[in-house]
């Protein structure tokens, strides 16, 4: 019996030394663990802006060999740019904006221009986006998100813009 | 009782063991390994200088040689025209443009008075412009219309110190009625003031783009 009492010492003997190495070991990985995951969540963030802004830019690219006026809205800085081509047509301010956007950005099609009773004017990108005149009745439709210009803004829309129209919008 | 202490010896020493031992192991036998993490930083280095440099050939792409250049653009629903440069407004400035108006001649003719829209060109510069009445200013006023070469049809005075020629018979040029400007007033052709006109005409050159929707 006291031989086993032996053994558990002599294990303890043989098992303490080694911890400190494997401390040591284990702290350095785990340092160098939480690094490359700290530079993993950079560079993903840092490949998901590129992709955004590839996907931006290649719309620009996209309207630039197109005949068509086309709109850039930065809903977020609450401005936008009726452009043609590479070329800035009107600034303009958004005053107002309403609803939960489903994505960041994304190019939207004018699917309706709506001259309804009451001066319901509305531009409709399909289930993205409404633009509005200040003033006008409210176009709601569930879940859309809404933006409401100046009258003159939006009048020059209106009237430069057909269906069809391409609109690239940061929501 | 020496079996129970000695049992409890070695209990200890694989206690100590354990405990001193890095943390969390068992419960990381899931998540990435030191090398697939490496991996996957590596291919995600790779994939951002790929973006990177595709994104810079489209930026090139998309650059213009005219650019730098000053562009006219009138917006016929609010009459205004700026003039721009790049991101740059340089002028903005209330104008007259078509009336919209429709006129018929008893023969059949027929005028829609209304500008022109699309991309344009100035292709040319007059100082002190002649107005060459057409055909419609007389019907319009219910006149007979002269023959074309009738000297009775040149008019001088009317359109103001400058004229920017846009073709088609569409200028951009000065009016007497600056008080209607900011309205639709014309026959097609853009109005513009005199302070606004001179400085138009110093800045475009011929060829200038002008952009009228």
């Amino acid at each position: 019996m006291r031989k086993n009492a032996g053994y558990g010492w002599l294990l303890l003997l043989f098992l303490l030394p080694a911890q400190p190495s494997l401390s040591v070991a284990a702290a350095a990985e785990e340092g160098e663990r939480e690094k490359l995951l700290e530079q993993r969540k950079q560079l993903a963030a840092t490949v998901e802006k590129l992709r955004q802004e590839q996907d931006s830019l290649v719309f620009l690219k996209t309207m630039q060999a197109s005949d068509s006026k086309y709109l850039v809205l930065d809903l977020r800085a609450a401005k936008g740019q009726l452009r043609y081509k590479n070329r800035t047509l009107k600034d303009l301010h958004i005053l107002q904006r309403e609803g939960t956007p489903a994505r960041t950005q994304k190019a939207v099609v004018l699917t309706k221009k709506i001259e309804g009773p009451r001066q319901r004017y509305a531009l409709v990108f399909g289930r993205s986006l409404i633009l509005q005149p200040r003033g006008a009745a409210p176009y709601r439709e569930d879940s859309i998100p809404r933006a409401v210009l100046t009258k003159r803004d939006f009048s020059a829309l209106y009237y430069a813009l057909e269906d069809g129209a391409m609109a690239y919008v940061l929501l | 009782m020496r079996i129970g202490r000695n049992i409890l010896t070695l209990i200890l020493a694989a206690a100590c063991f354990l405990a001193a031992a890095p943390a969390g192991r068992a419960g990381e036998k899931s998540s990435p390994s030191l090398e697939e993490i490496r991996k996957q930083v590596d291919g995600l280095q790779h994939e951002a200088a790929l973006l990177e440099e595709e994104n810079q050939g489209l930026r090139s792409m998309l650059e213009d040689p005219d650019d730098n250049e000053i562009y006219l653009v009138v917006d016929t629903e609010n009459n205004r025209l700026t003039m721009r440069r790049g991101g740059e407004v340089l002028l903005a400035a209330k104008v007259g443009t078509g009336s919209r108006q429709f006129v018929k001649e008893e023969t059949g003719r027929n005028w829609l008075f209304e500008s022109p829209t699309g991309s344009l060109s100035v292709l040319g510069k007059e100082r002190n412009p002649v107005w060459i009445r057409p055909d419609w200013s007389y019907v319009e006023e219910n006149m007979p219309v002269p023959a074309e070469n009738d000297p009775d049809r040149i008019v001088r005075g009317v359109l103001g110190k400058y004229a920017l020629i846009l073709g088609n018979g569409y200028k951009i040029h000065g009016t007497k009625y600056t008080e209607l400007l900011g309205t639709h007033f014309t026959h097609g052709c853009i109005s513009v003031g005199d302070g606004d006109l001179e400085r138009l005409y110093r800045s475009v050159k011929i060829g200038t783009k002008v952009y009228i929707y």
